[in-house]
């Protein structure tokens, strides 16, 4: 493995202790406030600094992968499951019901995520679950279409028109041979589609439709952080590179599993 | 951009001379203000923010000295009885609203009256209204108004935003009354010409003005011509649009930029008028309506801490629910309360608040110790809810209290507050006349009495008050007040007093406060550099 690989794996593996045991990295309580010492600069007693609270910055951040990874990691879970669903329904329904979801994926596809998540957050509300499932509304899309065009390809293959012959049922036929060969294209996808779950879910906390405060999360945490840059740039900094790190790190695996699936080993 | 007639005017002042009017024909203004108005009806007003919008378009029937005595301003003069209960005022006889037509003493009675419309401003009519019974025009200059009892604070009602004189005509016409709008006008030195929901509002000179109030520094039309004020919510948005010069004025300067802003602009700042911002605890339910927990609250929170954090020294602390800046203020209650820890957790211990659940916070008879504040967005005003989250650490902490904090749209809010699910209001009011907000927080029938706390010695008093215009005997009467709901019944724990900032490019004058409410003043006085 290179370094391209090496670093962001590390890094990754990283976020997971954090979110696994936050206790293991900081023995700090992130919601623990020291009104006189708020906005230490970094240092020996506060590394990342302290906020405008008096709370250490560092241990945010912390405790802060638990709650954005966690909501990236859900939404792209549910996103994926009602993904496979749907595109699997799509590619094995008559052609009226096949036609119907795929325009409606078509339609939801013509949105940007984002704003597709806002409008699911402006019907149900803010709040973390509400979060989740809007950035897994928003999602679905890329991954129904993919699988119903892997079904297609599937469903006329040899050994599934055999399955036929030999006269399985409809229901074993999907679930032994159709399913697992549709899912190929899927890690890679969710690996990507996790980063930009990471994004979408900061980007609605930014906007105060995420985790309510004081609750640690990145994007919350520069929202708070942005009356502050001029005085204490750590407070935003932070938080705003962990993001863009988680980012870019699940970006770099996922491409690099892309080249793999498709054969292309750079 | 206009440069070229404001840097005269600018070469002009540098000259020492004041310019005139004529001199500053063209002078704009762009100001950044950080509250949106929830009305523009000056007869709706509800927010102290948007009091420096207020007179702008409207002029009131009295207005308030640099002493805070009442003077005159569309009302020439004023007589009061002896019995306290007539009142005939003199209007000017040359003042034309904005629409054309002409103030006189029909336009001050269907202003009056217009409050006793049934659900038009219910509070203000059973408050600041309680006392009056008619107003009679006498002549078209001369307006009588009896009052069913005496009213010490009627003057300051005719000097306050609810009493800038509206158009009867447009009183009548406007399309959308409640919220105000173009179609809403009144006397005032600018015209409003353009509202645009969450950007701007725009004013141009009303050329026509000639009665400015006494106190204000110049007669005869505004200085300026175009007068543009932008909603800048976000505090370091405002600061930024300052000092790159997109905008001339802000208003609300955070804490941790003034030192900044002072640099290489003009600052000032003053203390409102009214009462402190202050949490008060709903008394008719668990877990408030044990006093010994309302008082734990207040020494579990190190006020003068938090608020160092949160203001960096910049905030004045709070003892009573009046505000220091009033005549009215006890000094007393100073360093009475707050700070405690022991006793905060002495006193839970007492009212039986002693078992911990597994993330700390206080538990009995198997629930929370959770106490929650509902605030409508549009009120949060000077990193409020940044304090309420300070507060919400101090108070987990020290004394294993669950405060949860939540800013909601206003309906949700009032909704909270109608169905009794909250247990801390937070509010301060900027009345001039601090006896006003009073009368609206603290007797049991009051419009936001939301401590549903009942009292009859105070209901009692505040009437007794309110009935005198002797200032020696109120402020007996008020002491009293302060001390039986902050000592006695611990029912408010003021915070800070609240404060106006104002900053500006360095050659922007005329910038002030007005002296009886300690709020932004109007623009009327403002001259622009470039």
């Amino acid at each position: 493995m290179t370094a391209r690989i090496l670093v962001p794996t590390a890094f990754l593996t990283l976020l997971a202790l954090a979110v696994a045991v936050p206790g293991l990295l900081t023995g700090v309580d992130p919601l623990s406030a020291d009104p006189l010492g708020a906005l230490t600069p970094p240092g020996g007693a506060h590394w990342f600094g302290s906020d405008h609270l008096g709370r250490d910055v560092l241990s945010r951040v912390v405790y802060g992968a638990r709650h954005s990874l966690s909501i990236g990691v859900t939404a792209t879970a549910v996103a994926v499951t009602s993904g496979i669903l749907l595109g699997l329904a799509a590619g094995l329904s008559p052609k009226w019901l096949d036609e119907a979801l795929a325009r409606s994926f078509d339609v939801l596809s013509t949105l940007p995520e984002l704003l597709l998540a806002l409008l699911v957050i402006a019907i149900t509300g803010p709040g973390t679950v509400n979060v989740i499932f809007a950035i897994a509304i928003a999602q679905i899309p890329n991954y129904a279409r993919v699988i119903r065009a892997q079904t297609f390809v599937v469903r006329h293959a040899g050994y599934v028109e055999q399955a036929v012959t030999f006269g399985r049922s409809r229901a074993v036929i999907t679930a032994q041979h159709v399913l697992p060969n549709v899912l190929g294209p899927i890690p890679v996808l969710a690996t990507i589609g996790l980063g930009q779950a990471v994004i979408g879910a900061s980007g609605l906390s930014f906007l105060g439709m995420g985790p309510q405060p004081p609750a640690a999360e990145w994007g919350a945490m520069l929202a708070e952080a942005r009356n502050y840059l001029r005085v204490a740039w750590w407070e935003a900094l932070f938080p705003g590179a962990a993001i863009t790190l988680t980012v870019i790190c699940l970006t770099v695996i996922g491409r690099r599993l892309q080249h793999r699936f498709e054969g292309r080993t750079p | 951009m206009k440069r070229i007639l404001p840097v005269l005017v600018l070469t002009l002042a540098a000259c020492g001379s004041q310019p005139s009017a004529q001199q500053a024909q063209a002078a704009t203004l762009t100001w950044a203000i950080e509250t949106q108005p929830i009305t523009l009806n000056p007869q709706q007003w509800a927010q102290n923010k948007v009091r420096l919008l207020v007179f702008n378009q409207f002029d009131a029937l009295l207005s308030r000295g640099r002493d805070g005595a009442f003077e005159p301003w569309l009302a020439k003069s004023w007589k009061v009885s002896d019995d306290g209960l007539t009142y005939t005022f003199e209007l000017r006889d040359d003042v034309t609203f904005h629409d054309g037509t002409k103030f006189d003493a029909a336009a001050v009675k269907a202003n009056l009256e217009q409050f006793l419309v049934p659900g038009y401003n219910a509070a203000v009519a059973a408050i600041q209204l309680a006392a009056f019974d008619k107003a009679e025009v006498v002549s078209p200059t001369t307006v009588k108004v009896t009052l069913k009892k005496p009213d010490g604070l009627f003057l300051d009602f005719l000097a306050s935003p609810y009493s800038g004189q509206v158009s009867p005509k447009s009183l009548k016409s406007a399309k959308n009354l409640k919220f105000g709008g173009l179609d809403l006008v009144g006397t005032g030195p600018f015209i409003l010409d353009r509202y645009v929901q969450g950007q701007e509002i725009h004013y141009h000179r009303n050329p026509a003005y000639k009665w400015a109030p006494p106190s204000a520094g110049h007669q005869g039309p505004a200085y300026l011509s175009e007068l543009t004020y932008r909603f800048l919510p976000e505090a370091a948005v405002r600061v930024g649009a300052l000092t790159s010069g997109q905008v001339q004025v802000i208003e609300g300067v955070p804490a941790t930029e003034v030192n900044l802003i002072k640099k290489d602009h003009a600052f000032q700042t003053a203390l409102n008028s009214g009462t402190s911002f202050s949490y008060y605890f709903n008394t008719s339910h668990a877990p408030f309506d044990d006093q010994r927990v309302r008082q734990a609250f207040r020494e579990a929170v190190n006020v003068d801490a938090v608020l160092a954090s949160v203001y960096q020294g910049t905030a004045t602390r709070a003892w009573s629910v009046v505000g220091k800046a009033s005549p009215f203020y006890d000094p007393s209650l100073e360093h009475t309360f707050g700070g405690d820890t022991a006793k905060a957790n002495a006193l839970l211990d007492e009212a039986g608040w002693t078992r911990r659940d597994s993330a700390g916070f206080r538990v009995k008879d198997g629930k929370r110790l959770t106490v929650r504040s509902v605030s409508s967005a549009p009120f949060v005003r000077d990193r409020r809810d940044i304090l309420a989250q300070a507060i919400q650490a101090q108070v987990k902490q020290t004394a294993g209290i669950d405060f949860q904090v939540k800013i909601v749209d206003q309906g949700t809010a009032q909704q909270a507050l109608d169905e009794n699910q909250y247990e801390i209001f937070e509010n301060s009011r900027g009345d001039s006349d601090v006896g006003a907000a009073l009368n609206l927080i603290l007797p049991s029938k009051g419009a936001i009495n939301r401590t549903r706390f009942s009292d009859p010695r105070v209901d009692k008093w505040l009437a007794q008050a309110s009935a005198t215009a002797d200032q020696a005997l109120r402020k007996e009467i008020y002491t009293r007040v302060q001390r039986a709901v902050v000592t006695e019944k611990a029912i408010v724990f003021p915070i800070y007093v609240p404060a106006d900032q104002l900053a500006a490019q360095k050659s922007v004058h005329g910038l002030g406060f007005d002296p009886g409410s300690g709020t932004p003043r109007n623009a009327y006085d403002v001259q622009a550099g470039t």
